[in-house]
């Protein structure tokens, strides 16, 4: 700067120097009304399409500034993590950082380019506003701030589970996947915003937010208790349970869900079985309620109930037809998803309630169901899908032709079964995959490589596997062949199977999800396999009603006919789990606790009537 | 609220008599008071009187999460928030151990330092204003405009930026940033003349100004007075040279002093440090093309971030003068105690009251623009 | 019960004359008429739990039984109940299906299914090549309309049969 002398009194003329400006424009001008800059922090908009309902904005926003607010009409659909709600905004709290733009899941929330909203006293309300995508003031200003990968703070991106490579799993049956040590725990559980999508999604409604945020806190006996609040099969679930919550998980709509089966896993790994017991058993009815339960089936329904019921105070006696309790998850997933010791530690928390299992008691032939119901309070069925079906295509009854159902449960009970050199299974569930890599495991054993193909009607879009199964199962060597549809059995002059013809499978599912297999009869294949695995649909073995029972039941589409409590048509008699539901472990535990709740509601209303 | 504010009224003697300057009123940045005792025309005690603007800052961000509290450092100082912003990130990083991007760095410079050319001109036209000079404060506040049209490229919010986060900056710059940038800064050079004239020689500013309000050094160091007021009494200490923070110590500016410790030296620090700051943008609008890679370290999700147990105390340096925050963490996820070190404190309290007494009716509201005080960060 | 037993001799020789509308309706109808009994009387003989697929099916047949005899009642079908109409390859085979099999005591619902599956498959071939045989007109309207019945009958037959047999419980 030139040099300001303070005593420098100056010309007398100075001031004329302020003429020139008159010939400079005005600093202090006034402004057009423009758009604000491309990344302005404006109003808010909310493309209500993408726009989820998690309330993750609600949760971040400093101010309080805003509700969620339920919009009738809008989609709400608790499986695919959907709610009815929108943010309504206070710009009496508003401050406009754009956090809730930044760590909005879907990306739903921007902010706009619009500089000004005013009113008059009557219009006050004007400042609490719901924001679509049209604007504040319905003027379209383009967004502002928005979703961008630089300020993007949901963290998108999983924490890897560390697994056995193929080669090193593929000879035995050690499980697959290592579970998360306690620092990947807590960085996986940290990324969790707890919108609860998950807890409205899990048919069970586990308190999924509550105990993820217990692993971030490092408190593992919080989380086992939150856990046990709603599920009894903790180690099953934490390794092979459907996990819907993923499904609707809703950092998984821009990136990977949450791994919180994982996390639940994780945390039962982390507490020794003795205080696992312990947590479970608080809050158990300390006074015994003299009324007495029976379950037919150890499986995760009839289990779960027998919890519950237990905890109410009640004896509970399960009759369990097998030689051990879990019924599918024992005898139907393999012990590379689910060692047996995980299943043991479950069912022992239930046992050490005071659960009695008695085994090897088939009801139907060593005790009866009338037995049964003259003898107890209540009964309550809970038998599974242990029926194969098959496809009775020719020569689906001969020699070699196997469901896969017999042979999972022939394996898990240590039992012998032919190892064929190579293999064909129908079906594309988990259930044909589980026997696919069983028999992959003991071809590699026995023979030394695998030679599995694995046909389905579906194509490989509409697997009703899980696709990690999918995955695992290709890279333990089984040839996946989709929309191939079953003709025949090959056989040889013996009557043996030899392979297996398919064709080609040219329709495709409906809107509705269901689908009628068409045929493409030029395209025809045969798979040679000395055994052919039917790994299709299961049914219900329900003759253990005997007929009298069958005809007084009311049935629904095949199934028995229960009400929302579970209740069948005969008033001491409930049925839950797959054989009612459709197979699925979670929604199994789910009906445990539905139909525990169910009988002793009707026991206790049952005890004061008396 | 000051306890002596509660006391019974003590009736002053018949030739005294009170009178309250504030909590509205232009001598200062915000809402303040300043009660006098006079006796005719002079100032017999002023009495600092805050607490108008209390919004409880550091109460407040001990109930709200580490990344909520962004939004509120900067409404501890409205004229100079990007300090707040930055130093509160600052204090954030070294607790987590954050590594933060050399980009950010730079970035945060630009932004500190068009954030001290910003307050600067508000300062200094609010200083003139207070001698009954209002073109200075008309040009002061338009030209103060400009920068925070470059703010809203850059951050999307013209005063409060919430532009920085713990581990970076949120945004990289608009495409052709830098230009306009350069562009405003050069117009603001060229502008400099101007105010010299219009201010500095102006003789009812140069006769008002003088040999009002002054403090000596050894004063400004007992009254823990720093920044301009500071160098305006002949110290050369700048926390930018002194304690380097961000990337100041590969940057060539001047410290700039005056000797007489005076409204008018104080004014004229302010005026030599706008020259500085432009300086300083130049090399880092040079710098900037040159440095590509990430804006922010990766960070944990918000919502879920529990910030290492342990204390740190992190300073800056601010237009009004070293800022400093003391943050201590019990290992969760909102601050166990924040503490914020404003500048303005010793200056609106202490140093006011002293340099009140004694002095004129009418130099008082000017003493009071002359120090830059910002009344949030009294009431913080 | 239908008219026509099993084993009933005079079948082959009601083929052979079967060369009008009005035959080829009759046959028809009787079709339909020996597939509801059939279905009725497995009924009682299915376990409660199957009942109701037994009893959509005889339902069915009900309604398409009902529909050829409103048709005899149609004046546009009155007028050409007499064309003649070529003699369709599936001919035999479909009224081979008037006589219905025996699915042994206690037959499931994949058993029964298959049965109504191909049953509905016959039909709508047949249908489809007296369409195919008949000259444009409110005839080859009705076979053609007659076959689409069929056919997505047969479809939503094949759909429960995937989802019972395939996709259920897996």
């Amino acid at each position: 700067m030139s040099r300001i002398d303070p005593n420098d009194k100056g010309s007398i003329l100075a001031p004329l120097k302020n003429l020139q400006f008159f010939g400079r424009k005005a600093v202090t001008e006034s402004l057009d009304p423009r758009p604000a800059s491309a990344n302005y922090r404006g109003f808010h908009l909310n493309d209500w399409e993408a726009c989820i309902g998690c309330s993750t904005c609600q949760k971040v926003c400093d101010n309080a500034a805003i509700t969620m607010a339920e919009v009738p009409g809008l989609p709400e659909d608790p499986e695919k993590g959907v709610r009815n709600l929108r943010p309504a905004i206070d710009y009496g709290r508003c401050c406009w950082c754009a956090l809730c733009v930044d760590l909005c899941p879907t990306g739903s929330i921007s902010l706009s380019r619009e500089y000004v909203h005013t009113c008059t006293d009557p219009e006050l309300d004007s400042y609490f506003v719901l924001p679509d995508s049209s604007g504040i003031h319905g003027v379209a200003y383009d967004k502002g701030w928005a979703k961008h990968a630089e300020s993007d703070m949901v963290a998108l991106e999983r924490t890897d589970m560390p697994e056995l490579a193929p080669e090193a799993r593929i000879g035995n049956f050690d499980e697959i996947v290592d579970g998360y040590d306690r620092n990947q725990g807590i960085i996986e559980a940290s990324r969790c915003v707890q919108c609860g999508m998950c807890h409205d999604a899990c048919p069970t409604h586990m308190n999924a937010p509550e105990y993820i945020r217990a692993i971030w806190q490092d408190d593992i006996e919080e989380a086992v208790r939150q856990i046990y609040r709603t599920n009894p099969f903790a180690h099953t679930c934490g390794r092979v349970c459907t996990h819907r919550c993923e499904t609707a998980c809703s950092v998984g709509h821009r990136g990977e869900p949450i791994a919180i089966r994982w996390l639940k896993r994780f945390a039962m790994d982390q507490l020794s079985h003795e205080r696992v017991k312990q947590i479970a058993a608080e809050g158990r009815q300390s006074s015994p309620s003299g009324q007495r339960i029976a379950i037919i089936g150890a499986g995760p329904a009839g289990l779960t109930a027998a919890y519950d019921l237990a905890m109410q105070g009640h004896a509970v006696k399960v009759f369990e037809a097998m030689g051990a309790a879990g019924g599918m998850t024992r005898y139907g997933i393999p012990y590379y998803r689910l060692p047996a010791d995980k299943l043991d530690n479950d069912v022992d928390v239930i046992t050490s309630l005071g659960v009695e299992i008695q085994y090897d008691t088939r009801v139907g032939t060593d005790v009866t169901m009338e037995q049964l119901r003259d003898d107890y309070d209540a009964v309550l069925i809970a038998v599974g899908l242990w029926m194969g079906r098959s496809t009775r295509v020719r020569g689906a009854d001969a020699e070699g032709v196997h469901r896969a159902v017999e042979l999972l449960r022939k394996v898990a009970d240590g039992e012998s079964i032919p190892v064929p050199k190579r293999a064909v299974i129908i079906g594309g569930g988990n259930v044909a995959m589980d026997i696919a890599r069983t028999l992959a495991r003991l071809q590699k054993r026995k023979h030394g490589q695998v030679a599995i193909t694995l046909t389905a009607l579906e194509d490989i879009d509409h697997f009703l596997a899980d696709p990690d199964e999918i995955r695992e199962a290709r890279e333990e060597g089984v040839e996946i062949l989709d929309a191939r549809g079953p003709q025949e059995v090959m056989l040889d002059g013996q009557g043996r199977a030899t392979g297996l013809r398919t064709l080609k499978v040219l329709s495709i599912f409906d809107g509705q999800g269901r689908f009628a297999p068409k045929f493409d009869d030029a395209d025809e294949l045969v798979h040679d396999g000395d055994m052919v695995v039917e790994a299709i649909g299961q049914a219900a073995d329900v003759n253990l009603l005997g007929e009298a029972l069958t005809e007084e039941l009311e049935w629904q589409r095949g199934r028995l006919r229960v009400d929302e409590q579970l209740r069948t048509s005969a008033d001491w008699l409930w049925a839950a789990g797959d054989m009612v539901r459709g197979p699925d472990v979670v929604s199994a535990v789910a009906d445990g606790h539905r139909a525990a709740a169910s009988i002793h509601d009707h026991l206790m209303i049952s005890e004061q009537a008396a | 609220m000051r306890p002596e504010n509660y006391e019974t009224q003590r009736q002053p003697p018949s030739h005294e008599y009170e009178l309250n300057i504030g909590p509205n009123h232009p001598g200062i940045e915000g809402n303040y008071a300043f009660k006098l005792r006079l006796h005719g025309d002079e100032v017999i005690e002023g009495r600092a009187d805050a607490g108008y603007l209390h919004r409880g800052f550091e109460k407040l961000m001990e109930g709200r999460l580490w990344i909520q509290n962004l939004a509120i450092t900067p409404r501890i100082c409205v004229p100079d928030p990007v300090p707040m912003e930055i130093s509160y990130c600052l204090a954030v990083e070294d607790l987590c151990g954050l590594e933060v991007p050399e980009r950010a760095k730079w970035l945060r410079v630009l932004q500190a330092e068009l954030s001290r050319l910003a307050a600067h001109l508000f300062t200094f036209g609010g200083h003139a204003a207070t001698t009954g000079m209002y073109t200075p404060m008309f040009w002061g506040m338009a030209d103060r405009d400009l920068i925070l049209d470059l703010f809203e490229e850059l951050c999307g919010g013209r005063v409060y930026h919430i532009y920085n986060i713990p581990g970076g900056v949120r945004r990289d710059m608009p495409p052709g940033f830098i230009e306009r940038v350069s562009n405003t800064i050069d117009y603001l050079e060229s502008r400099l003349p101007d105010y010299d004239n219009l201010m500095f020689r102006n003789r009812v500013f140069v006769k008002r100004a003088r040999g009002v309000g002054v403090i000596s050094q050894q004063h400004a160091l007992d009254w823990a007075v720093t920044g301009p007021n500071l160098r305006a009494t002949g110290l050369a200490f700048d926390v930018r040279r002194d304690d380097p923070y961000l990337v100041y110590d590969q940057l060539d500016f001047d410290i700039v002093t005056e000797d007489a410790g005076d409204a008018w030296a104080r004014a004229l620090v302010r005026r030599k440090e706008l020259f500085e700051s432009i300086k300083i943008i130049r090399q880092v609008l040079a710098k900037l093309p040159e440095i590509e890679g990430p804006i922010r370290c990766p960070i944990p999700n918000p919502l879920a971030w529990n910030v290492p147990a342990g204390s740190t105390y992190v300073r800056m340096e601010s237009s009004k003068g070293e800022l400093a925050w003391y943050v201590v963490s019990n290992g969760g996820e909102k601050p166990y105690r924040t503490h914020v070190r404003g500048p303005s404190q010793m200056h609106a309290v202490q140093v006011l009251e002293k340099l009140s007494v004694g002095c004129r009716i009418e130099d008082v509201a000017q003493i009071m623009f002359s120090l830059d005080a910002c009344p949030p960060e009294v009431d913080r | 019960m239908s008219s026509m037993q099993e084993g009933e001799s005079a079948s082959y020789a009601k083929i052979k004359s079967m060369t009008t509308l009005k035959d080829v309706l009759a046959v028809a109808t009787s079709f339909e008429e020996s597939a509801r009994d059939f279905y009725t009387d497995l009924i009682p003989k299915v376990s409660k739990r199957f009942r109701w697929l037994v009893e959509e099916l005889a339902q069915e047949e009900q309604g398409h039984y009902d529909l050829f005899t409103s048709l005899a009642a149609r004046d546009d079908v009155e007028d050409a109940i007499q064309a003649e109409i070529e003699r369709p390859v599936t001919d035999g085979k479909f009224a081979d299906a008037v006589m219905t099999p025996d699915l042994g005591e206690q037959p499931d619902d994949q058993a029964v299914l298959q049965y109504a599956m191909g049953r509905e498959h016959l039909a709508m071939t047949h249908y489809r090549s007296l369409a195919d045989s008949t000259a444009p007109g409110p005839i080859k309207e009705l076979f053609e309309y007659l076959a689409n019945e069929e056919a997505k009958h047969k479809e939503e037959l094949e759909k429960l049969y995937y989802e019972t047999v395939h996709a259920g419980g897996v």
